[in-house]
């Protein structure tokens, strides 16, 4: 360890400073314009923003997708996580390989194909129509689900690779242990993994959570101005309305929402650095 | 040897924030001086080390090397070597480049750098390994790299920290010799860190044992390993039996008060290696709680007034069964007096 | 027996679910017909070859790759000694500096993107360029330091030590010893800093200004009014590009034990 201060301040300083002037300024003076009417400290700008319905809905709505995404990636990460990690080395890398992939694409094109598949005379009309559950396409796209379904395969990722690192992490002979001792597959599950892997889904739920809550790709793509998600209405708010104090609100409730997730996962890892 | 003092360390005091790992520490080093560093884990060598080299700046005191003081001087003009305990050799650099490095930062180049390094791995037996990058070297050879780097420095002082501890038994007595012989031919004052008496003993012209960040005892290796002043150092250089003295008699851990025969010295406490302990005859009886086999000697864990004593007795001589009962002695003749205890 | 088909039968329908959507639009981009659909109508190259030729893709991927590898050297050139300062030096306020360049990981990018639109572009008239340079500086920056603070935890200070102690100065031993050695590290956050920037959409919606655009911005603004398949296309040849450089960074880095 190097004592010269000097020295560390001046490697340190440029890139401090930077993030400072460019990144931590503004968007403090941004989020102070949400607390700001006419010059004056107040909250009407959170009670206006409130009182509109259509804020409220998509508040909510935006709660909503969060959870329902977070809770199925939840279900779907354990069993797929489960089932990567009973596989032999080999393909256990590529399997995990291929869930990470999606990571690096374009979420632009991820989401656009969703357009192919969902679309009025997308795969899953056609299929609909030719099995004859449908006499004329069925209205997918810009509906919840569509958004529903383009966050889940965007984060469901990000989920599997967090369960799968927990149940590695699981004593080896817990689940034997627990078949040999008479239980069934669900309370082994709710009895053995749930508990042991707690911290893994925490860590997963969370990155999912917030990667929902702040979506701004799939709910333009697929949701459109029907379903607005709160990053789409603050969008809406600045470019359409041109009401700066509604999106400095919504800016607070994304960042606030942001930071107690960074914070819970940063427990979680002192926790376990702890222990 | 010149007795003439060529590094002093004066009143040296080396913390780290507010813990303080070494105090007030006066040592005196002749030119061309083997010294040991030894002492448990812990109690501050590498510190002293570091403050040597410059790799720290003493909170208080002074380093005076060959006359001036260098407590101010940097790290990398004061032309000390040190060798690290994981030899911090440059995984990117061959062998070559990695004994090159210091003397191209001092302006050598061509057929004289080529020269000295070459030299430099010849001393150390690694001319067949120039052009090896350093992790494909096993352990022994990684540490005569770093040796070689040091050395072909022409350092004022060369220092080790735990030079032989990362190697294995037999690879740990080669390196003795070789370091021994490497600092007898370049005359080179070194000193080394150690935690294993036998080393410091076998190596050493003169020991310094440390203890919780000051000096317990200075002397020759027969001087520590034969008149410890302490209990500590009589405990670390091998007397298995210590016994502080209270009131004229010697006192056990448990509180018992045993008279001896004979007058006791004025001291502090006695201390008896295994082999001092008299089996077979004496006014003490003890149970034989343990036996080993050591080769040319028998060594006996008791179970006694004194609580449990580990004596020796010639592999030759006929055993002693476990759990047989015993007469032993312990004569203060043999024992050696200790000024300090505990 | 369920049990055993359970397992890979959970496998196939998730990795259907996660990769499948990628197959598509690479088929639909090979469609001879004029509109996007699956399965696609005949087979042609015209979609792929027209997004070479649209002017405004060209324009906007020029943008995004200055913006991706000019953003994210810029962030190295400020990551590095900052990471440096904070693994080898007694640096004051060590944890506020983390938290600081580690900060717009948190933030979403929409918000930065708002804030320097409002106080930077809109008052003092800063440039669309410069802006978005700064933001995904900014946005890369967290990415840089954590990659490169991995890689010099991961490197022993004792290696600097051993330089000084050999006659180099501090600076000197920096370069010629712990840089040959976080080198690895270096180029995987840069690919790291380069995938993030390249792919980013929220930070770059706010600034966007004639002729100034990134990619995947102009994407989105295309197939709002076009429905022909050459977004599919474009998606297809950004995600194999994407692919092809974590693939060989993994390949001839291992790239993964640094990320
Ligand atoms: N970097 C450090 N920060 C704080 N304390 C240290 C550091 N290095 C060593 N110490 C403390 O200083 C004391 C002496 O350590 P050291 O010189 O490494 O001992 P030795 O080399 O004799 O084993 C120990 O108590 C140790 O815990
Ligand atoms: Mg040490």
């Amino acid at each position: 360890m190097f004592q010269n201060r000097a020295e560390a301040l001046a490697l340190a300083l440029p890139a401090a400073i930077f993030a400072a002037l460019v990144f931590i300024v503004p968007v403090l003076l941004l989020l102070s314009e949400g607390f700001k009417v006419a010059e004056q400290w107040t909250l009407s700008a959170f009670v206006d923003f409130f009182s509109q319905p259509l804020n409220r809905t998509v508040f909510l709505r935006t709660l909503k997708l969060g959870a329902m995404v977070t809770l199925v990636a939840a279900v779907i990460g354990y069993a797929t996580a489960y089932a990567i990690v009973s596989l032999p080395a080999g393909a256990k890398g590529r399997m995990i390989g291929l869930v990470v992939l999606p990571l690096m694409i374009s979420p632009v094109a991820r989401t656009y194909a969703w357009i192919v598949i969902l679309g009025r005379t997308g795969i899953v009309n056609q299929a609909l129509m030719a099995i004859g559950l449908t006499d004329e396409p069925i209205r997918i796209l810009f509906t919840e689900t569509a958004v529903f379904i383009g966050l889940l395969q965007l984060f469901l990722p990000l989920m599997v690779i967090s369960l799968i690192s927990a149940l590695e992490n699981l004593p080896r002979d817990a689940v034997p242990a627990a078949r040999v001792l008479g239980a069934n597959w669900f309370q082994v599950f709710w009895k053995v993994i749930l508990p042991l892997t707690r911290e893994g889904l925490v860590v997963g739920g969370t990155l999912v959570f917030t990667g929902s809550m702040t979506a701004y790709i799939t709910p333009a793509i697929l949701g459109g101005s029907k379903v607005l998600m709160l990053e789409t209405l603050l969008y809406q708010q600045v470019t359409v309305a041109n009401n700066f104090v509604s999106a400095s609100v919504i800016a607070f409730i994304l960042i606030i929402m942001s930071v107690a997730a960074n914070i819970l996962l940063k427990r979680i890892a002192t926790a376990r650095n702890r222990t | 040897m010149s007795d003439a003092s060529y590094l002093f360390l004066d009143k040296l005091s080396l913390a780290y924030g507010k813990t303080i790992a070494v105090k007030d520490l006066d040592l005196n080093i002749c030119k061309g001086e083997l010294l040991a560093l030894l002492g448990p884990s812990g109690c501050g060598k590498t510190t002293t080390m570091r403050a040597i080299a410059g790799l720290m700046t003493p909170s208080s005191g002074r380093i005076i090397l060959d006359g001036a003081d260098i407590t101010r001087v940097p790290a990398n003009r004061r032309n000390i070597g040190l060798v690290f305990q994981s030899y911090a050799l440059f995984p990117h650099l061959t062998v070559f480049e990695n004994v090159a490095f210091g003397l191209k930062l001092h302006g050598l180049r061509g057929e004289e750098l080529t020269r000295r390094v070459e030299d430099g791995l010849e001393t150390v037996g690694l001319a067949a390994f120039a052009n090896r990058k350093t992790p494909e070297l096993s352990g022994g050879q990684q540490q005569r790299v770093a040796l070689a780097r040091s050395m072909v420095m022409q350092p004022k002082v060369l220092m080790l920290d735990e030079p032989l501890s990362n190697l294995d038994a037999r690879l740990r007595l080669e390196m003795r010799t070789e370091l021994q012989r490497v600092q007898k031919e370049s005359g080179v004052t070194m000193i080394f860190v150690t935690h294993d008496q036998v080393e410091a003993l076998a190596l050493a012209d003169r020991i310094v044992v440390m203890r919780d960040g000051a000096i317990e005892q200075i002397g020759t290796p027969e001087e520590i390993y034969n008149s410890p002043v302490s209990s500590f150092v009589a405990d670390f250089v091998g007397f298995e039996n210590v016994f502080a003295i209270s009131d004229g008699r010697l006192s056990t851990k448990d509180g018992a008060d045993i008279a001896l025969a004979g007058t006791l010295p004025k001291a502090k406490g006695l201390a008896w290696r295994p082999r001092a302990i008299e089996l077979g005859t004496g006014p003490f009886t003890g149970v034989v709680r343990g036996v080993s086999f050591a080769g040319g000697t028998r060594e006996y864990v008791l179970e006694s007034r004194f609580g449990s004593i580990k004596a020796e007795a010639d592999a030759k001589l006929p055993g002693y069964p476990l759990n047989s009962e015993l007469a032993f002695d312990m004569p203060v003749a043999a024992a050696a007096p200790l000024q300090r205890f505990g | 027996m369920t049990q055993r088909l359970f397992a890979p039968l959970t496998l196939l329908l998730v990795m259907i679910f996660l990769i499948g959507p990628f197959f598509i639009i690479v088929a639909a981009s090979f469609s001879a017909g004029e509109t996007l659909a699956f399965p696609p109508e005949g087979f042609s190259l015209k979609w792929i070859s027209k997004v070479f030729i649209v002017e405004s893709f060209r324009q906007s991927f020029a943008v995004s790759m200055f913006l991706a590898i000019g953003g994210t050297l810029s962030a190295l050139l400020l990551g590095i000694p900052a990471s440096y300062a904070m693994s080898r030096y007694k640096l004051p306020l060590s944890e506020t500096v983390r938290f600081m360049v580690s900060a717009p990981i948190i933030v979403p990018g929409i918000i930065v993107g708002l804030a320097l639109l409002r106080y930077f572009v809109i008052p003092i008239g800063l440039s669309i360029t410069l802006a978005l340079f700064v933001a995904h500086t900014a946005l890369v920056l967290p990415y840089a330091v954590r990659v490169v603070s991995a890689s010099l935890a991961n490197l022993r200070s004792d290696m600097e030590e051993a330089a000084v102690l050999l006659g180099s100065s501090r600076l000197g031993a920096f370069f010629r010893v712990v840089l040959p050695n976080i080198r690895g590290g270096i180029l995987a956050a840069f690919i790291l800093g380069f995938v993030t920037s390249f792919n980013q959409v929220p930070v770059s919606l706010f600034l966007s200004g004639p002729g100034v655009r990134t990619l995947p911005i102009d994407m989105l603004g295309y197939m709002e009014i076009v429905f022909d398949p050459s977004v599919a296309a474009l998606s297809s040849l950004l995600a194999f590009l994407s692919i092809g450089i974590v693939f060989a960074a993994e390949r001839f880095l291992g790239f993964s034990r640094y990320v």
